[in-house]
């Protein structure tokens, strides 16, 4: 579903990728661990289509389709999904009306029909519930006063709600106390699918207890370092990103 | 008389922003008398024709006592016409009082609310190059809530509202203004009895090459007085928008507050915002806020939003209505809330096509 081939991204004229590889199928979950600085936003912005993150060499293949040619909006309506590590408070739209303009903007880009607002409710709270978004959340303004929890709850509702093919996932366990942290891994190994696939990008391995991963990708400097199964998230635990780096090199 | 009566220069330092002798040429406002148009006029609302001769006690007690610019003194002069209105003692209008000044030329109205009144005005303005002076007295524990909208217009368009508060009166005004050639609404607003709350709003959506001056000046001349002002503006074109807020609070008037914020958003080069909250303060315990800031659409809501699936042009319309939202919001009454809601979403059209 997605392949990446030797990946160079400048940003603000500085490479911070510099030759990534990186492919993952549909009905995987892969994570990306790697230590602060070593590209891990980077990577998801780029995968994301953010202005300003420069692909200078390589390869992005979504689905054989180059990713890079298009804008984030049309990543977005052909199942791209970026959970992001900070979402954005936006004032004066509401929660509930910028879940709607979403999802039909995404619909109409694939020529399907708008849903109208009773619709879009009912799916809303159908999948609210699970995740412990209130009502309440829903009529306030879109994360404006949210707590860190609130915020990352709503990021995977609309990942229920858009139901992308591609989701990443970025440094989603980021602010979460134990609980919070439970409740949004059950809401992702909900969406898991065969005709899904995740990449979860952590720095800790303590979300990966919750998501167990097919694959686990270490990420320094800008490039994969170590690749392995799920054992490795342990063996990062235990010896630290420094030495595995220094035996991957 | 004629020097009195003379048009500001850019000289005069508030009417720097708004070159009214140029905008007006030669032909200036003329000696015409321009008209106030009433839909139908609300029960329990009394009104005279400013044409009329013998005028009631009460048009003579206030017409044309406010303070006043030196264009409204124009108007004064010049206009033979406009209406006068009373609200008596007690009354609670539910009905709006809907009015439009039409018309090439001066006109003035008065408004008078007394002890207790309660009134919800709606104000029109027509597309004709007009000089207009709109006096407003509140009374003791009287509230008014105003909505001015100012549709496109490619005329001189100035008006002066001078409002007048006594004790525990409320006045909540909001003003739309879509740009004309000039566009000038100026408040003097003068804040006389404790407890009287002023609350002014207002937004401006400006494209072409279009002007809108909003320039406020609060007053609070007694102690334990409130105000806050909060104005937003969108830029487009080489369209310029200018607000310019005074408050000035007097000695001795202890225990006021006052909030003032103002902010624009320019959506092109050569779009221009002069925004210039002043303050002058001669009381000892008072609370005073102001600011001011003009920037860009935010670059993190933008990438948000499309990384969710809007297109970037769906993206930036989203974001600038809520930028106004805040503005449009505080409102009371619900239909012209939504009206002005209405005016806004089809400016915006044009200014984001």
């Amino acid at each position: 579903m997605l392949d990446i081939k030797n990946l160079h991204v400048a940003v603000g004229g500085k490479e911070i990728l510099k030759g990534l590889n990186l492919r993952v199928d549909a009905g995987q979950v892969h994570a990306i661990m790697g230590p602060n600085g070593s590209g891990k936003s980077t990577l998801s912005y780029v995968l994301a289509g953010r202005a300003g993150y420069e692909v200078t060499k390589g390869s992005i293949a979504y689905n054989g389709e180059d990713l890079v040619a298009l804008p984030p909006e049309v990543r977005a309506a052909k199942g791209g999904f970026l959970a992001m590590q900070y979402p954005v408070e936006i004032p004066g739209v509401t929660t509930m009306m910028f879940l709607k303009s979403a999802l039909n903007a995404q619909r109409r880009s694939r020529g399907e029909s708008e849903m109208d607002a009773i619709n879009v409710l009912k799916q809303v709270r159908a999948k609210a519930a699970s995740l412990n978004v209130s009502e309440e959340m829903l009529k306030r303004a879109l994360n404006v006063g949210f707590s860190g929890g609130e915020k990352k709850r709503l990021e995977i509702l609309q990942m229920a709600l858009f139901e992308p093919k591609l989701a990443i996932l970025d440094e989603t366990d980021s602010g979460l106390d134990i609980d919070a942290l439970r409740l949004v891994a059950e809401g992702v190994n909900g969406l898991r699918s065969p005709e899904r696939a995740m990449l979860v990008i952590t720095h800790y391995q303590r979300l990966l207890d919750y998501i167990v991963p097919d694959r686990i990708h270490v990420l320094a400097k800008g490039r994969i370092v170590a690749e392995g199964g799920k054992e490795l998230a342990l063996e990062l635990e235990a010896k630290g990103y420094e030495q595995i780096v220094k035996d991957a090199a | 008389m004629s020097v009195a009566l003379a048009l500001p220069t850019r000289r005069i330092e508030e009417w720097k922003y708004s070159d009214l002798a140029q905008a007006l040429g030669e032909a200036g406002f003329g000696d015409e008398t321009a008209r106030v148009v009433l839909d139908t006029l609300p029960a329990g609302i009394e009104s005279f024709d400013l044409d009329g001769a013998s005028r009631p006690d009460w048009v003579a007690a206030y017409y044309g006592k406010l303070r006043g610019n030196s264009v409204s003194a124009i108007s004064l002069a010049k206009a033979r016409g406009g209406i006068a209105f009373r609200v008596p003692k007690g009354q609670v209008i539910d009905e709006i009082l809907s009015l439009e000044f039409a018309g090439a030329g001066h006109v003035r109205a008065l408004l008078v609310l007394e002890e207790g009144a309660e009134l919800t005005l709606s104000e029109r303005v027509g597309a004709e190059t007009r000089n207009s002076g709109l006096e407003i007295v509140i009374g003791p524990n009287a509230r008014l809530n105003h909505v001015r909208i100012s549709p496109v217009s490619d005329a001189v368009q100035v008006e002066e509202i001078s409002v007048t508060l006594a004790r525990d009166a409320s006045y909540r005004g909001h003003f739309a203004n879509f740009g004309a050639r000039l566009s000038r609404t100026e408040l003097e607003i003068a804040v006389q009895g404790e407890g009287a709350e002023v609350e002014l709003s207002g937004v401006s959506v400006l494209s072409g090459e279009r002007h809108a001056d909003v320039t406020t000046h609060v007053a609070h001349e007694v102690g334990r007085t409130q105000s806050a002002q909060l104005f937003k503006k969108v830029v487009s074109g080489r369209a310029r928008a200018v607000y310019q807020g005074k408050v000035s609070v007097a000695h001795g008037a202890n225990g006021s507050d006052s909030r003032q914020s103002a902010k624009a958003l320019l959506l092109s080069d050569r779009a221009e915002a002069d925004l210039k909250p002043e303050l002058e303060i001669f009381a000892d315990d008072v609370k005073c806020a102001h600011g001011a800031a003009v920037g860009d659409l935010d670059a993190d809501s933008l990438f948000y939003l499309r990384a969710r699936g809007l297109p970037e042009n769906e993206a930036r319309h989203l974001l600038i209505h809520a930028f106004l939202e805040d503005a449009v919001d505080g409102i009371a009454n619900t239909d012209l809330r939504e009206t002005v809601r209405g005016a806004v979403a089809a400016a915006l059209d044009e200014v984001t096509a």
